[in-house]
């Protein structure tokens, strides 16, 4: 089915959406890359078309690099995390699927943010009530979304799929901090290799 | 032939005239101006004031200033320095001719180390006699008077110790006194020499990392501990209708107070406010303002001891020139310890370390931008207008005047043009509205368009798409009827009928 289709099946019928996906033939991973892709760019046209009274940054201080790490680098480490974890401990979900539940998680965010966004440009900061519940609104969607993709996906109950889900936050952090880690230690060992070999040049 | 030899005379006589009329002059400040914008980033403004003139003393018959630490400027212009390398105070004409001494001659009115000087409108002379631990009273002749000793209070507590630098006189004739060291606020002390309270004291604010190690130390370890006290006050003054303008030095907010007549801080009324530089690059220090004077306007100009600079804001605490700084030329200062001005608007600043006072005048752009200013704070904004546009033309970057103009704008109704303005001035609050006010204009205005729009939606929603979504699937299904007449899989199905 096409990634549309899903996202219609997701928005409006979330439980079937993730029973069909752990059916064989239906995950198609280029669909998830296109949904992440397409986030971003909702994300980048939310920062720039936003009413001015809304825009808390000036334009000069958005920067496209940034906002595609900080929507790839969490989307990606909550992956690898949360497959790590939920094999661990008894879960049925498959990293494919995950992959595809996760990018499909940003369904309600790709669809409502650019008409809030619009809505923005219409309403004064006294009104920025309505636009902070939609907001919320849409934040809320996906959390409720997620959680229910570890739910169904790995067929747990409420109280493991809170657990689960708490341990894979855990789990992205040592990511993170691993990631950073090995970062520092590569540059180090990178002007390490610099150095030695400047040396060698200035005595032979 | 004639016509161009008539351009040639023209032309010599034009350069010969030129040769007379002398160039203008010029100078440049050896210190950058600017202002802050509303992202606190410094903007390069055109300076406001320039250096013009110093005062030593060399020629005075008692000999020149050693070590001055602050004056005072009497209606009438004449100038007071507490001059306390040499125990004295100097009195100086509008012209900066030398007057008389205080204090100089032995006996009960010798003064030790003055620190502060206030002189009444009579000419009586009120010295913050630091050493003396005294303030000490000289009629407008230079004959001392009387002296106050430290006043007596079980609030004030026995190990107080006193050291009067700066003092301040009301309309009742209460003296406000800033005492070195002490962090309980301005003495008051009544003209029978009683004391009447501390008045305005600052604040210790909460601090969770206080809270935290307040938590964990032990009972020895507190004690250990260096106590949290009140940060203290170090200049005054006061405008006509008696707010006492403070500067406080150990702060990094705030340091600035305007204080009405109850103590209460007007200036930053619920805000907290940086002044000073901030320092977002280069070395963490903060602020530490020692000399504060204020006009009939209410436009404040605060000396800040970290940089040697002088921050000018207006009635509102709204930044507006910085001059001086570090340094050996003429403009900049070894060690500032004082500032006071004028009634035309010079503004003194004593140079301890230099042993001399400079003087600054405003530049025509200042003196348009204080214009300006008065107007705008006190709520003429269509008046404020014109002199705001001339501000912009000499100067595209001053953000202040953006928002004034729309301000201006927005008063009048001209919404969209304060929109305008104000999305330059980055305010967004006022922006929003201004947008609201023009949401409402737009929407009367086209109401007509606006409603048919919406209505032309609505069909469009209600039968329109779902109309074409089954005309485009019938289509569809007659393609596929043709084509392959086989039986589409049950899964297939099952996602198509959603």
């Amino acid at each position: 089915m096409s990634a549309v289709a899903m996202m219609r099946r997701i928005l409006f019928k979330p439980i079937d959406f993730f029973e069909d996906i752990q059916q064989p033939g239906v995950i198609r991973i280029r669909q998830a890359l296109l949904l992440v892709v397409s986030a971003y760019a909702v994300r980048m046209i939310s920062l720039y078309a936003a009413g001015f009274a809304y825009q808390d940054r000036e334009p000069y201080q958005i920067s496209a690099l940034q906002e595609l790490i900080w929507l790839i680098a969490p989307w990606a480490t909550w992956c690898v995390a949360h497959w790590a974890v939920s094999a661990i401990l008894d879960g049925e979900g498959k990293f494919k699927e995950i992959v595809y539940g996760s990018a499909f998680v940003l369904a309600p965010f790709i669809v409502f943010m650019i008409p809030v966004t619009l809505l923005t440009r219409v309403l004064s900061l006294d009104e920025s009530g309505t636009v902070n519940v939609l907001m919320y609104a849409i934040n809320g969607w996906m959390v409720w979304l997620l959680l229910l993709m570890v739910k169904i996906l790995h067929n747990f109950d409420l109280k493991k799929t809170l657990f689960i889900t708490v341990l894979s936050i855990i789990g992205m952090l040592i990511v993170w901090f691993v990631g950073i880690l090995l970062f520092g230690l590569s540059n180090q060992f990178m002007s390490f290799v610099y150095d030695m070999v400047k040396e060698i040049r200035l005595r032979a | 032939m004639t016509i161009s030899g008539k351009a040639r005379f023209t032309i010599a006589a034009v350069l010969a005239l030129s040769l007379l009329v002398p160039a203008s002059v010029s100078a440049s400040a050896p210190y950058d101006s600017y202002t802050y914008n509303s992202s606190q980033r410094d903007v390069r403004s055109i300076a406001g004031y320039m250096y013009d003139g110093s005062i030593d003393g060399i020629n005075w018959p008692s000999g020149p200033l050693n070590r001055p630490e602050s004056m005072f400027i009497s209606e009438e212009g004449n100038l007071y320095i507490a001059d306390s390398g040499n125990n004295r105070i100097v009195e100086l004409d509008a012209g900066h001719q030398y007057l008389r001494t205080y204090g100089d001659t032995e006996g009960e009115g010798a003064l030790s180390e003055p620190k502060g000087v206030y002189v009444k409108e009579d000419g009586t002379v009120y010295v913050a006699d630091t050493k003396n631990s005294r303030i000490a009273v000289f009629d407008k002749d230079g004959r001392f008077i009387r002296d106050y000793p430290k006043p007596e209070s079980p609030l004030i507590g026995a190990t107080f110790s006193y050291s009067p630098s700066k003092i301040v006189l009301d309309k009742r004739d209460y003296m406000f006194v800033v005492s070195d060291g002490n962090t309980q606020g301005l003495l008051q002390i009544d003209p029978k020499g009683e004391f009447r309270g501390f008045y305005g004291a600052n604040h210790v604010g909460f601090s969770w990392s206080r809270l935290f190690v307040k938590l964990i130390a032990t009972e020895e370890q507190r004690r250990k501990l260096a106590a949290i006290v009140p940060a203290e006050f170090s200049d005054l003054d006061m405008d006509e209708e008696g707010f006492m303008y403070t500067t406080t030095i150990g702060e990094e907010a705030n340091q600035l107070k305007r204080l009405s007549p109850v103590g209460v801080d007007t200036l930053n009324f619920g805000v907290s406010r940086q002044y000073g530089d901030y320092f977002s690059v280069g070395p963490f220090t903060m602020a530490s303002f020692i000399g504060v004077t204020v006009d009939d306007d209410g436009i404040i100009t605060a000396l800040d001891l970290q940089t040697s600079k002088l921050f000018q804001y207006d009635k509102l605490g709204n930044f507006l020139f910085s001059f001086g700084g570090v340094g050996e030329q003429n403009g900049l200062f070894a060690t500032p310890s004082g500032v006071s001005q004028n009634k035309d608007g010079t503004i003194y600043v004593v140079d301890r370390g230099r042993n001399r006072i400079d003087w600054f005048r405003t530049t025509p752009f200042a003196d348009l931008v204080h214009q300006a200013s008065v107007l705008y704070v006190d709520g003429r904004y269509s008046e404020a207008e014109s002199l705001w546009q001339e501000v912009l033309k000499q100067n595209a970057n001053f953000e202040m005047a953006y928002q004034a103009i729309g301000k201006s704008m927005y008063k009048a109704e001209r919404y969209k043009e304060a929109m305008d303005y104000f999305k330059l001035a980055r305010a967004r609050h006022d922006y929003s509205l201004a947008f609201k006010e023009y949401r409402k204009e737009y929407v009367r205005e086209n109401f007509t368009m606006l409603a048919a729009g919406a209505m032309l939606l609505f069909a469009a929603l209600r039968w329109g798409v779902p109309g074409a979504i089954r005309f485009a699937r019938r289509k569809k299904t007659a393609n596929a009827a043709r084509t392959a007449p086989v039986a589409l899989s049950p899964h297939a199905k099952e996602g198509e009928s959603i």
